[in-house]
């Protein structure tokens, strides 16, 4: 088959690969319909996220058809068109039965990675390094689903794939960081980063009934966006002297009841602070910038929320005294998808949540490295590249 | 990833072509040391893996072996130091302990199956059923070659304890137990893996062993790890045929 290989910093091509195999009994394979760029991809592609290989397969916010199942496969069958969240879960441990479905147990075949980096291993994902399980990833014709009756979502007719295909990871993680922020009425919402997860935390505070929600970001085409698909103010970071500032006088001097961190390791920024970070990720002293994780602690009120869903490394400079004498909560995790699939397909089909203007571009695959390059860059608008086979 | 392993790991064949400077000059003289440092660096070290650790010790056991008999047949003098090497053979220990989602008495039964510790061991060894519960092991080396032993089950204990013992006659000398404890509320069972192993290679695989103990360990949670997700969802997480533009899966 043809797939999208990782090999080597800002090196992706499309080559000719081994298709697939069942090889365990609680396998799926699907033929890949859509599959979509995610900003999370870009740490590895630009070498700030170790454990690749050369010859990766990456991408892993995908849907598609089931062509062939397992032996032990009883939900899922051969012609179901599905979707499947970016994490691979068991449903028998732990953390799966406790809704804790990322950190499930069972999944990753490469433990010893982050039981060193992070005391304990996470669940694995699809092409996204192998500190993460080492899986064939999904910008491909085919790809493998382990425990297919866990982690392939039937979708309901009547959907478009672009409709559909953001409930695989963007979706989610946006709902779970709104989720996390235990909104009130009254509650004002700020979100850092008007990509694909920024934009659905966006809609999805709203849905869970926030009176505002306020977007932090430098681009105008992607503040529009946030304004006009999911009611947010925009508020452009590169045009004001303080966030922090400007965000305390537009909530009355209370600061936002919650902050999102939709951004992560690459955060850009301006001034001294992102001048440091800049520094020393170049220097390869840390892996991480990360202002606008500091700004989101700094401007959220006191007692107030802090829900980081950008991906980040190993951080060093962590203002934590302001989380502990603020009493500000941190909350934070790679996405439940599981935990909130059922309740996102039936927002799409209410018509509640539409998540398809996010795929701004379309490409087949073939040109996924174009697509990944007009992505990185943020050229032409670019919020997602979604590849066809 | 942390780099400190990284760089320990390649210090690792200078300090310990010095460390077994005694031995292996009066033995083999420079050349040798340095193939088996050589040796045991390219085959296991760098690969820092489990598998790669016990071909690493195992090539080294072999290397020594090999070197040893050929000596042996040359001078008398050797068979003195085998004994007093025999006599002072020092166990590597490893040990670590993981909460499985199922019942200490469900957990017993499927360690004590036959096809179960083959399926755990499955990355570095093949683990095959012999007569009255032993177990016969078999590691591949590099270039075709291969180390077996064979273990007797000592201890049993239903559904608490398993404790085995390579047998006199095998060439690695190694005992391990594993014990199954209950865990508090929903959590299942506390399972604790100990391992101890003397690989045949005397003095130059245990001065490895000890540098290298970091690998081992890892490679007793790989297994206590692949035991949970046998236990809890029938599979074990597999990268076999696992597509990619590389030769190799993994």
């Amino acid at each position: 088959m043809r797939a999208l290989c990782w090999n080597g910093v800002n090196d992706l091509r499309v080559e000719t690969v081994p298709d697939p195999e069942i090889v365990s009994p609680h396998d799926a394979i699907l033929r890949v319909t859509m599959s979509t760029t995610c900003g999370s991809d870009l740490h590895f592609i630009d070498g700030y996220l170790p454990t690749m290989k050369a010859g990766d397969i990456i991408g892993h916010e995908f849907m598609g058809e089931v062509v062939e199942v397992g032996r032990d496969v009883r939900k899922v069958k051969k012609g179901d068109r599905v979707v499947v969240p970016s994490f691979i879960v068991c449903g028998n441990c732990w953390y799966c039965d406790h809704q804790l479905w990322s950190l499930c147990d069972n999944t990753n075949p490469k433990p010893e990675y982050q039981q060193v980096a992070f005391g304990y291993p996470s669940a694995g994902i699809y092409g996204y390094t192998h500190a993460f399980g080492g899986y064939a990833g999904a910008h491909a014709q085919f790809v493998r689903v382990p425990h297919a009756d866990n982690d392939c979502f039937l979708v309901p007719g009547g959907l478009r794939d672009e409709q559909v295909l953001f409930l695989s990871d963007a979706a989610p993680t946006g709902y779970m960081g709104a989720d996390f922020c235990d909104i009130q009425p009254g509650a004002t919402i700020a979100v850092w980063g008007a990509g694909g997860v920024g934009l659905m935390a966006m809609r999805s505070a709203y849905l869970l009934g926030a009176e505002r929600v306020i977007a932090v970001d430098r681009f105008p085409e992607r503040l529009a966006m946030a304004e006009r698909f999911t009611g947010a103010e925009a508020l452009d970071y590169s045009q004001v002297e303080s966030v922090v500032d400007v965000l305390r006088e537009m909530t009355g001097g209370r600061g936002p009841d919650a902050c999102i961190d939709a951004v992560g390791m690459e955060a850009h920024g301006t001034g001294p602070g992102y001048a440091y970070d800049r520094a020393k990720q170049a220097l390869h002293l840390h892996s991480d910038r990360g202002q606008a994780l500091r700004e989101a602690i700094l401007a959220c009120r006191k007692g107030g929320t802090l829900s980081v869903l950008g991906v980040y490394g190993l951080m060093d400079k962590f203002p934590l005294g302001a989380i502990m004498n603020k009493g500000l909560t941190l909350r934070t995790a790679q996405q439940h998808g599981q935990k909130y699939m059922h309740r996102l397909l039936e927002h799409v089909v209410k018509g509640e949540l539409d998540p398809s203007f996010l795929a701004t571009h379309r490409f087949s695959l073939e040109d996924a490295p174009r697509g990944y390059e007009l992505f990185k860059k943020k050229e032409d608008g670019c919020v997602r590249a979604v590849f066809t086979s | 990833m942390p780099s400190s392993r990284t760089t320990a790991l390649r210090e690792a064949p200078s300090q310990a072509a010095a460390s077994q400077e005694d031995l292996l000059t009066k033995r083999w003289g420079p050349a040798a040391s340095t193939v088996v440092a050589a040796t045991l660096m390219s085959l296991g070290l760098r690969r820092r893996s489990l598998g790669g650790t016990v071909v690493a010790l195992a090539s080294g056991a072999l290397l020594y072996r090999g070197l040893h008999s050929r000596r042996r047949s040359l001078s008398t003098e050797r068979r003195a130091s085998t004994g007093e090497e025999a006599r002072r053979v020092q166990f590597t220990q490893v040990e670590h302990t993981l909460t499985v989602g199922r019942p200490a008495d469900v957990l017993y039964r499927l360690w004590s199956e036959p096809s179960t510790l083959s399926l755990l061991m499955a990355h570095f060894a093949e683990v095959t059923p012999t007569a009255g519960n032993g177990r016969h092991w078999r590691i591949h080396g590099p270039f075709g070659r291969e180390v077996s032993w064979d273990s007797r089950l000592v201890e049993d204990r239903p559904p608490e304890l398993h404790r085995w013992e390579s047998t006199e006659d095998s060439p690695m000398k190694t005992r391990g137990w594993v014990r199954f404890k209950p865990a508090p509320s929903d959590w299942g069972t506390e399972v604790t893996l100990h391992l101890e192993f003397a690989p045949p290679g005397g003095a130059v695989a245990e001065a490895l062993a000890k540098r290298m103990r970091g690998i081992p360990s890892m490679q007793v949670m790989k297994a206590l790890r692949r035991f949970k997700s046998l236990a809890e969802t029938g599979e074990i997480p597999t990268l076999d045929h696992n597509p990619s533009a590389r030769v190799s899966a993994d």
